[in-house]
């Protein structure tokens, strides 16, 4: 079965027909029609069999691991055909509302969409855990602790910020703030504490694992904008630096203005969510059962997939392959 | 913002004392009093909040939520279901489109796109089409090149559907041109990142709303240059028509349409081009193809990235150059056919049509596949050699890394920083009157009242300080493009072997997706706003050296030839004589190089140069719709004060000559 775009498989023979009579009918109004009708009856019954399901994969190598770790069990062990999409985060919410994206595996937390797509309108739903505990923080190579130790901690920092000078930053050292898709409160966060970091902006996720490891490959001093879980930690070798406790009420949400001092706490550490559209969680589609259990055992498992993705070069199938062969305990409990 | 403007017949006549002595003068007078305001009050004064508005994003991002809700609540309205259906049947265009280049197998494909090639567009068509199927084919990306064609066949064929009709309506009437001139900057300024998100309310993700986004940014070059093409045809030939008693339907059909098919042709091929340039943009939101090879590549196997834009590259040069061939050979100054060469030009499209028929009945019969086989392909291959190549570009410890580092860090510290840092810190007052001044000085009262307006809106939206960071990037980047547009310009104007290079070069990098080689430049000048720079120097260029090739070429053979009579030598004549009279070509070239860097600046902000491109880009990425689509108004803004500085001032110089 081929890839047909972002169309439902369940209406890929309507839509033949209607493709094949396009030729003929130009009226672009009485076509609309016609696709109301197709989209109308893509609505109705889903059996017990598997048929189609579509995921979506995100733009980092943790949601390619999870996409396709869930394909290979879902074709494997119960003959699904697995469609995967790669919608954007936001417009993804929009997707499953829409019916078009069946499961998102991965979701970081997008505040206002989980609150008008979740909980309002429910045309999406949220099931539980992908097993991955999400952390963001600031983190350093770990080859900058032996010359200045205290980096273990935020105090550490104080008066050592020059050791992070770049030629942008004047006297004040660089902190290198993160995707602009990513949460971030970094710049309050370093007012809050006091920091004479200049706070940058190294754009998307690409541009950022570019320049870090470009600079960690010479070994200079940078701090970064960073999470876990994520392939790279290990092999850049990269270690976190310990910021204030959280207190009760602490944001993580920056750019709202406000006192600073709400932001003066380390990020939550929140475990990641999967997601399902509604008509999805509903169709009662033997997938759901196995995709609602889908469940790393820790994040390095995921990393590693991840590292075998990207480092070692194997297509993401293969890779996808290897691990649940090598996890077969695992996976079955899926499956039961 | 011309797409294509035609560089006015330059008379030969020089005004004895150099137009722009008073004026560089005075600028400079301007700038240095600005100077001294930024030494006394240097961030004393930045915009006063209240003079914000800063409650329009709280305002678009309500609009956003209750779009949201009316269009998935039960009772939707009719109206979204309209859009909806719309969008299915954009999907099935695509998908039957797609389906029907598998069906007809890999073999039947390539033959029949180089059959058709080379009977409308030639042997050079044919050779183009039928090597970049070969390409498709040797990349391993067969399946993905067909998705990206099907959804490129019909972006371009809506386009061009919507867009020349409004051309020729924006062609005949005057009013109608000055009403839609600024939705079509608007439609090619404001960042596709700013309305992904209500594209995907309204028409949903995949092929449907993928070709919409298209649509948006490909339409604007279809309209003007077929208006242009109609205002093109020449007075007296209409007139001609009229009093011969046509009437003003006979006109446009007999005698506007064929004498500017030509042009509209042209505007075919340009519409083409920019359809392509959104191929990764439209895989965000469901557009699949070698856009998602692309942008999944960037993250996980950056050789498999490259190997998709240089797909992309080649499909639109094919495109690019079959199109033209078409364009040359339907021009009616050429075609005037006897009876014989209709009759043979027939049988030739028979047999055209036949030999397609025919080669997909024998593929199929002997089993061809849809897709051209995994096994026959080159991708390891290729892919090992991309990745060598990427290897050494990160690799810190190169002769090539040891010259590029020190550049860029040399750019930051004396280029774009000192700037930055006098328009962000100066006084907001100091800076807006200033660039109104210059503004005025430059070219004139209208369009400084223009550029007073929209840097007054600049801050009024809230967005003064990233936009002066932005600003302060797009004159860095914009002065690179013109001086290395202007210098391989004249270069390509005085010798055809330099043209013949630089012109596959241009279109590659007006085509291949910045993304794509703008991350090599992140491991080779790993310094903030260093790649953002160079990727808009490098989009913005080529299209000044198209500019000032033209316009130092078509200076007038009798004024170069009298120049050489008088024992003017080669340099000399073409520094005392073709340079000066091309100067309206080059000041096209800034105009175009501005719009060009403006349209990059989202981009940029992907790779580090922060600003407004960061902000439109967060906007659609944690979902803050109210906050990029201000922030696009803020280019926006932007953009049309710089295009109407740049395009009087090219107005008023050449007042000045005449």
């Amino acid at each position: 079965m081929r890839k047909a775009g972002s169309v439902d498989n369940k209406e890929g023979s309507m839509s033949k027909k209607v493709g094949a009579r396009l030729t003929l009918l130009i009226g672009a109004s009485l076509v609309a029609v016609i696709g109301l009708v197709s989209s109308g009856s893509a609505l109705g019954g889903a059996g017990q069999s598997c048929g189609t399901v579509t995921l979506n994969e995100y733009g980092w190598p943790g949601s390619t691991a999870n996409t396709y770790v869930a394909k290979y069990v879902l074709e494997k062990n119960l003959g699904c055909t697995v469609k995967i999409t790669k919608i954007t985060e936001v417009p993804s919410y929009q997707a499953m509302a829409d019916g078009k994206v069946d499961a998102v595996l991965e979701d970081w937390g997008y505040p206002d969409q989980f609150k008008q797509y979740v909980t309002k309108q429910k045309t999406v739903a949220y099931v539980g855990s992908n097993g991955l505990l999400g952390h963001i923080g600031w983190f350093i190579p770990k080859y900058l602790l032996k010359q200045y130790p205290q980096f273990k901690t935020w105090k550490g920092l104080k008066g050592k910020e020059s050791v992070f000078k770049t030629p942008e930053s004047g006297s004040q050292g660089t902190f290198l703030g993160g995707d602009p898709s990513f949460q971030q409160k970094d710049k309050e966060l370093i007012e809050a504490l006091g920091l004479d970091f200049k706070h940058v902006t190294v754009g998307g996720y690409s541009a950022e694992v570019a320049r870090v490891s470009q600079l960690i490959k010479q070994r200079k001093a940078v701090i970064f904008y960073w999470w876990t879980p994520e392939y790279l930690n290990a092999y850049l070798n990269l270690v976190e630096v310990q910021l204030p406790p959280r207190f009760k009420g602490c944001n993580d949400v920056g750019g709202a203005g406000g006192d600073v001092k709400q932001y003066r706490c380390r990020y939550a550490s929140v475990p990641l969510k999967k997601l399902f559209s509604k008509e999805f969680a509903q169709s009662g589609s033997p997938a759901v059962k196995v995709l609602r259990k889908f469940k790393w055992p820790n994040n390095e498992a995921q990393n590693l997939v991840g590292k075998w993705i990207t480092v070692d070069k194997l297509k993401p199938d293969k890779a996808a392959e290897k691990w649940v062969k090598a996890n077969k305990a695992w996976v079955n409990a899926w499956l039961k | 913002m011309t797409t294509v403007a035609e560089v006015a017949p330059v008379t030969p006549v020089l005004s004895h004392r150099p137009w722009w002595r008073g004026k560089l003068v005075q600028t400079a007078g301007i700038v240095a009093l600005m100077y001294l305001a930024y030494r006394a009050w240097a961030l004393e004064y930045p915009w006063p909040q209240r003079l914000e508005w800063t409650a329009l994003a709280g305002h678009l991002d309500d609009f956003q939520t209750w779009l949201i809700d009316e269009k998935n609540a039960e009772d939707q309205s009719i109206v979204f279901a309209l859009f909806e259906g719309f969008a299915t049947f954009v999907d099935n265009l695509v998908n039957w489109f797609d389906r029907l280049l598998l069906w007809l197998t890999w073999v039947g494909t390539t033959v029949a796109g180089t059959l058709i090639a080379l009977r409308f567009g030639g042997m050079r068509a044919a050779v183009w089409v039928s090597a970049a199927f070969a390409s498709f084919a040797l990349m391993g990306l067969w399946e993905e090149s067909m998705q990206t064609l099907a959804l490129m066949l019909a972006a371009v064929g809506l386009s061009l559907s919507v867009g020349i009709p409004l051309g020729i309506v924006a062609g005949l009437s005057n009013r109608f041109m000055r009403a839609i001139t600024p939705v079509l900057d608007a439609m090619q300024i404001v960042p596709a990142f700013a309305y992904l998100i209500p594209v995907v309310v309204l028409f949903s993700v995949g092929p449907g709303a993928a070709v919409i986004s298209t649509m948006i940014y490909a339409i604007p070059p279809a309209v003007r240059i077929t208006a242009l093409g109609i205002r093109g045809v020449p007075v007296n030939t209409v007139e001609a028509a009229t009093s011969m008693g046509s009437t003003r339907g006979q006109v446009l059909s007999k005698v506007q349409l064929p004498l500017s098919r030509r042009t509209i042709l042209l505007g075919v091929n340009q519409t083409i081009m920019f359809a392509l340039s959104m191929v990764v943009i439209a895989g965000l939101i469901g557009g699949g193809g070698l856009g998602d090879v692309v942008t999944s590549g960037l993250y996980t196997n950056p050789a498999l990235a490259i190997l998709g834009g240089v797909a992309i590259v080649v499909m639109a040069m094919a495109l690019d150059r079959s199109t033209e061939a078409v364009a040359n050979r339907t021009d009616p100054a050429h075609r005037h056919l006897t009876e014989a060469r209709r009759k043979r030009l027939r049988l030739a499209t028979v047999a055209t049509f036949a030999g397609i028929g025919l080669t997909v009945a024998l593929a199929k019969v002997f089993g061809a596949a849809a897709i051209y086989p995994e096994t026959a392909t080159a991708q390891e291959w290729l892919l090992e050699k991309v990745q060598n190549w990427l290897d050494y570009v990160q690799d810190p410890t190169t002769f090539v890394f040891s010259v590029t580092e020190p550049l860029g860090t040399f750019i930051v510290v004396h280029l774009v920083q000192p700037l930055l840092q006098f328009l962000v810190e100066a006084p907001w007052f100091t800076t807006l009157l200033g660039v109104a001044a210059i503004a005025l000085i430059v070219s004139g009262v209208r369009p400084a009242v223009t550029t007073f307006a929209m840097f007054t809106a600049i801050g009024v939206l809230g967005m003064w300080e990233p936009a002066m960071e932005t600003f302060s990037q797009v004159l860095v980047a914009t002065g690179l493009a013109v001086l290395i547009g202007v210098a391989l310009g004249v270069a390509a104007a005085e010798s055809n072997a330099v043209s013949k290079v630089l012109r596959p070069t241009n279109d590659v990098l007006q085509t291949l997706p910045q993304l794509v080689y703008i991350i090599p430049f992140v491991y080779l000048m790993p310094i903030s706003y260093v790649p953002g720079i160079v990727a808009s120097v490098l989009y913005a260029f080529p299209a000044v050296v198209r500019l000032v090739e033209r316009g130092v070429r078509d200076v007038a053979p009798d004024t170069v030839e009298a120049a050489s009579a008088f024992g003017a030598t080669r340099r000399q004549v073409l520094g005392k004589v073709k340079i000066p009279l091309a100067g309206d070509a080059v000041m096209l070239g800034v105009n175009q190089g501005i719009i060009m860097v403006l349209g990059v600046v989202v981009i940029a902000g992907l790779v580090g140069s922060g600003g407004l491109g960061y902000l439109v880009a967060q906007g659609l990425q944690r979902g803050q719709f109210g906050l990029g689509l201000v922030a696009s108004l803020a280019i926006l803004a932007m953009g049309i004060a710089l295009d109407r500085v740049t395009q009087a001032s090219r107005r008023s110089r050449k007042e000045g000559i005449e």
